[in-house]
């Protein structure tokens, strides 16, 4: 009767997360760092009719509007390269080092530093179950409530 | 020559620093396209902004990436506001370019770059250069003696360590730390986000509680301790009020001298404790959030050790600051510091943060037009139609 009640997370709870786990989890963190926005554009509602004329645009403006040149879109089109596909082209342009991949700071000879997940101040435990660092019970509870067994950015 | 003025322009990835090498300084204006919650008519171009009344939510369209021009479509927005009549309005055509580019930029960015200012906006002539070495030659310019300079630009994007050798830089020597304004910014945001409020969209208000608050520390774990104290004994926390865009423009840190009143009650404050240093503190320690690089002081070691053995002494004695996250109060001292136990102790370790750390390469910039050997370092359009974009391999050192 018990076990029926019981609710999906609890049943979770027992569960010890893997190393490939935990590492898709670290590089998702460090991907969030690099983001621009975390949320949706706010202007993405909105419908820019072509159909409707622009009254301020008189015929003065827009030959001056063509002698500009090329638009921003032919540009966009005309470089098109992703980052890493930069990197990759990079790769084959510049094997030799120094180049972009050599620059790239070392690894830290020095061993890393452990700080709480939860409030930030040095820690001294470890969550079995995920591997996040806890440095109290107090802590340990909050973290075992929102963090330790799902994802939340 | 056959040009009044040149027009310097440092293309940074959080901002552009814009202006004629006539003008006193560069002018400052974000490198982005900004869409504000409130505003739904238009997007904001670089310093629009200043005109956006509420920037609450504020959402960035930005050029750069991993501090790489990639989106051609927005930068090139950006580009035709920023020399446009309502910006700095510029005669292309009478007006030799000075433009800056990172290191080991990718080959397609500098073809790009080179082919919209003579093509799109048929620029008189054009110098593409790293921000560094307009940075370094305003040292070697402003500090006669020195024959080295050990760079240390920390940017938005990333953060260089740069040995420059008698005004060479070391491409050797170079080392990237994949840390800058924004990962900050963004980490900040995490942790508020997770211990009290959720900020994560407020990338433009978090930015500045980040220029605010935080502050490097010069005795990490003893800050720790302090900021573990409660009552009087913790000199670290602070409260920050957040602007609400009514009667609060922009957010502040509350004087913690001051007994809070009655009136502050509909105000929505952060409070910052440890935040304020652990913060910065991933420029010195990037394992701190799992970013497996040594940290800045670690990096400028490793980076000497490829120099030649008789520039050491030189490199330490040339410590130069540069870049907007050099500004957190403690910066300069902090590095002085860990260079000074990590260098060897007949080496004098001398460190200098920029005045203006932001437009320091900028100035370098302005300074380089003055050069005698100036215009020999510019390709002109005439040259570019001539030899195509070869001529612009042999002549840039990037």
């Amino acid at each position: 009767m018990a076990t029926a009640r019981e609710s999906g997370r609890l049943k979770e709870s027992g569960k010890v997360l893997d190393e490939a786990t935990r590492k898709r989890r670290a590089r998702k963190a460090l991907e969030a760092l690099e983001l621009d926005n975390f949320h949706e554009d706010p202007h993405a509602d909105l419908v820019m009719s072509k159909k409707v004329p622009k009254f301020q645009e008189t015929l003065d403006n827009r030959s001056v509007k063509r002698k500009k040149g090329k638009s921003a879109e032919y540009y966009k089109q005309r470089f098109r390269k992703t980052f890493p596909q930069l990197v990759e082209e990079d790769r084959n342009y510049n094997p030799n080092p120094p180049n972009y991949m050599s620059a790239q700071a070392a690894p830290s000879k020095c061993p890393e530093r452990r700080f709480c997940a939860v409030c930030g101040f040095p820690s001294t435990y470890t969550c079995v179950k995920c591997g996040a660092r806890y440095c109290s019970i107090r802590c340990s509870g909050t973290h075992l409530d929102t963090r330790c067994l799902k994802w939340t950015a | 020559m056959d040009y009044d003025d040149v027009f310097v322009l440092d293309n940074g990835a959080c901002t552009a620093k814009a202006g004629f090498a006539s003008s006193d300084d560069a002018r400052i204006i974000p490198n982005c396209i900004m869409k504000a919650k409130s505003e739904r008519r238009r997007p904001f171009i670089g310093d629009q902004v200043e005109e956006c009344r509420d920037a609450s939510g504020l959402f960035y369209i930005l050029p750069f990436q991993k501090g790489y021009l990639i989106n051609w479509d927005v930068q090139k927005n950006i580009w035709d506001y920023i020399f446009s009549a309502e910006c700095l309005p510029v005669n292309f055509p009478e007006t030799p370019v000075v433009i800056t580019e990172p290191y080991f930029n990718f080959n397609s960015c500098k073809e790009a770059m080179t082919e919209i200012f003579f093509e799109e906006y048929d620029c008189h002539s054009l110098l593409r250069i790293n921000a560094g070495d307009l940075s370094s030659y305003h040292y070697f310019n402003t500090n006669q003696n020195s024959l080295c300079c050990l760079l240390v630009d920390v940017g938005y994007s990333f953060t260089h360590i740069v040995p420059y050798i008698k005004g060479k830089k070391l491409k050797n020597g170079i080392r990237r730390i994949d840390i800058g304004g924004k990962v900050l910014t963004n980490h900040l945001k995490e942790i508020t986000s997770y211990r009290q409020l959720h900020v994560m969209d407020e990338t433009y208000v978090m930015n500045q509680v980040k220029e605010d608050a935080c502050f490097v520390s010069l005795d990490f774990y003893k800050d720790m301790k302090i900021a573990q104290k409660r009552g009087k004994e913790n000199t670290i926390v602070r409260d920050y009020v957040l602007p609400d865009y009514t009667s609060i423009r922009r957010g502040y840190v509350k004087d913690p001298a001051v007994a809070p009143s009655g009136e502050d009650g509909d105000q929505q404050t952060l409070r910052l404790n440890n935040e304020r240093f652990t913060v910065p503190e991933l420029l010195f320690n990037p394992s701190d959030v799992g970013i497996t690089q040594m940290g800045i002081v670690e990096a400028i070691v490793d980076s000497l050790s490829v120099c030649p053995a008789e520039t050491h002494p030189h490199l330490y004695r040339n410590i130069m600051l540069v870049g907007g996250s050099t500004l957190f109060p403690g910066f300069r001292d902090r590095v002085c510091k860990e260079v000074r136990t990590l260098a060897p102790c007949d080496f004098d370790v001398n460190v200098t943060l920029a005045k203006n750390p932001i437009t320091y390469s900028w100035n370098g910039g302005r300074l380089l037009t003055q050069d005698p050997e100036f215009s020999s370092r510019l390709v002109s359009k005439d040259e570019y139609e001539d030899h195509g974009y070869n001529i612009c391999l042999d002549r840039f050192d990037v």
